[in-house]
């Protein structure tokens, strides 16, 4: 009994951990999305840029508070620039042009060996108290640290929504026109949606890249933006505790089929897709039950007509 | 002394071929209720659009004194001149009241920071908003929806709510897109009546109507549209008098 707590623990710790960076990573992309209306499907570039960011400028003699503060404002600064020439267009630009730019980045990265030494990825830089806590207890530290830090994000997007801020933000989501045609700045509206989901994002990248003490590009493939989609949706969408509650649920999911998969006759390579399948199914069958997610309001299905 | 709030001069619009509006001049006198009639197609709802800044087109428009043909919609709504949708536009997934309290210019609560860090001079101002749009609420009547989506609400309903919604910004003046169509007898009854009693506050309205009869009681000036351009303007007893205004409504819904 005491051998399976001994192995337990640590399992639900790391479930824990995952969770709670997809769960603000998916928060900033709920903010873009799910109250704002904005399609990103390049949401993991700027998990990356926080990532490397934070790693960089600690690997270059900074405190890892600046280093997560100047993650987080230029994964922020790069959502701006994203947004300048995309949110006066019609909302698919903005699609079109983040898939575009995490793909990019994400060769830049592979490629710029000068810079982020390409493949070989980054490893050797500071963690959050590394001497101060014992190695054994690290991860559960992290997790308090982590789960702190999600009640945070979680209680400052809360104030905001529910703000004449965010108030604005609903009514673009339905009908720009009806929010510039009551002096409503939409433009500036999306873009500081766009910017805040993306400095967000930026903190997931360098919790991630603490968690996991080593980065490489291949971490950011384009099918992490779809987990924070799947995540959203299954929470239900313009809810921020759907989110949590989604991004749980996912990971558990994830860790669940990764540990059954030894009594499944799969290659790793077909057990990820058998995954995703089982995932899709899920999917459809709740949206068939529940369009609006666990959490979502049916009234403010964002899917809806 | 009479002041213009709005002029509008040689004002002209294409579509492709179609020549919506085709050198068209308009003044409205502060305070007074503007009907602009005319077939359908004939250009009334793209002259709204115009003025209201979400087409762009030839032409100068000048409103309270300021240039407004280059402005973006949002900004001369900030002057003070908001326009209703032909087809009502309620925010559906918010409720009558999110609708209503949206509205007001210069919101603390719309700036991030001062959500962050003056929680309670933000909470004290949505408690203003909310008295204001209860107040409006009373005032067209539809108090007892202020908790309900918009998108439960009827067509009629969803009219008030609009003009409702467009008194919440405190404008100076109005552009109405059919306020009356499709809606029961006793509904546009009670439009009417609404605009007259804004319109003794001293409220400016243009009022684009179909409804010869209904628009011709409210308003104190009717401009006539046909084919893109004015065909006539004058008192609405003058209108009613005009047989060529007459047999271009008969040609147009015939
Ligand atoms: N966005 C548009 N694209 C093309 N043609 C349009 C557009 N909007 C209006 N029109 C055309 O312009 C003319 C005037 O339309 P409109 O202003 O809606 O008339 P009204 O409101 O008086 O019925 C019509 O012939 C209409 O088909
Ligand atoms: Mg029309």
């Amino acid at each position: 009994m005491i051998e399976y707590v001994d192995m337990l623990l640590p399992y639900i710790t790391t479930i824990l951990l995952i969770s709670s960076i997809y769960a603000i990573f998916s928060l900033g992309l709920n903010l873009e999305w799910g109250f704002t209306g904005l399609i990103n499907f390049g949401h993991v570039a700027f998990l990356a840029i926080g990532a490397y960011t934070t790693v960089m400028f600690n690997m270059s003699g900074f405190s890892l508070f600046v280093s997560v503060i100047a993650g987080i404002v230029l994964s922020g600064f790069f959502g701006l620039l994203l947004g300048i020439p995309t949110l006066r267009l019609r909302e698919d630009y903005l699609a079109i042009v983040t898939i575009g730019f995490s793909e990019v980045l994400r060769f830049i990265l592979l490629n710029e060996q000068w810079l982020t030494r390409g493949p070989f990825g980054i490893h050797g830089f500071d963690r959050p108290l590394q001497d101060v806590i014992p190695y054994q207890y690290y991860n559960t530290f992290l997790l308090i640290l982590y789960l702190m830090i999600l009640v945070i994000v979680y209680f400052a997007l809360e104030r905001l929504i529910r703000s004449p801020w965010g108030r604005v933000l609903k009514s673009i989501r339905e009908d720009e026109e009806v929010s510039s045609a009551l002096g409503k700045n939409v433009f500036w509206y999306r873009l500081q949606s766009l910017m805040i989901g993306s400095a967000i994002a930026g903190l997931a990248g360098a919790m991630l890249a603490f968690y996991i003490s080593y980065i490489d590009p291949n971490t950011f493939k384009p099918i992490e933006t779809f987990h924070a989609w799947i995540i959203i949706i299954l929470g239900g969408t313009a809810s921020n505790k759907g989110t949590i509650v989604g991004a749980l649920v996912f990971c558990t999911f994830l860790s669940v089929t990764q540990f059954t998969s030894r009594f499944l006759p799969f290659t790793a390579h077909q057990m990820g897709a058998f995954r995703m399948i089982v995932i899709g199914l899920l999917l459809i069958i709740l949206m068939m039950h529940k369009p609006e997610g666990i959490f979502g309001k049916k009234e403010e299905l964002a899917l809806s007509d | 002394m009479k002041m213009d709030i709005l002029s509008v001069k040689d004002l002209e619009k294409h579509f492709g071929g179609v020549k919506a509006v085709d050198g068209c001049s308009i003044s409205i006198e502060a305070g007074t209720v503007m009907g602009l009639i005319g077939p359908n197609g004939a250009g009334k709802t793209t002259m709204f659009n115009l003025i209201s800044g979400f087409e762009r087109g030839i032409g100068e428009i000048v409103f309270k004194g300021i240039r407004t043909d280059n402005l973006s919609p949002f900004k001369i709504a900030r002057c003070g001149m908001v326009r209703t949708f032909q087809i009502p536009r309620a925010l559906t997934k918010m409720t009558v009241s999110e609708n209503l309290m949206l509205a007001p210019k210069t919101q603390l609560g719309e700036r991030i920071w001062d959500v962050w860090l003056r929680p309670k001079r933000v909470r004290e101002q949505e408690m203003q908003i909310r008295e204001k749009s209860r107040d409006i609420l009373e005032f067209f009547e539809i108090s007892h929806l202020e908790d309900e989506y918009a998108g439960a609400l009827s067509g009629g309903q969803k009219k008030l709510l609009e003009m409702a919604r467009a008194m919440m910004i405190d404008p100076s003046m109005m552009l109405l897109d059919e306020p009356f169509a499709g809606v029961n007898p006793t509904l546009a009854r009670k439009i009417s009546r609404y605009i007259c009693e804004l319109h003794e506050d001293g409220m400016t309205f243009l009022v684009i109507e179909h409804d010869i009869p209904a628009i011709t009681k409210i308003s104190d000036r009717i401009v006539v549209m046909n084919e893109g351009k004015v065909m006539a303007e004058g008192e609405p007893a003058e209108i009613k008098r005009r047989r060529d205004v007459l047999e271009v409504y008969i040609g147009g819904e015939g």
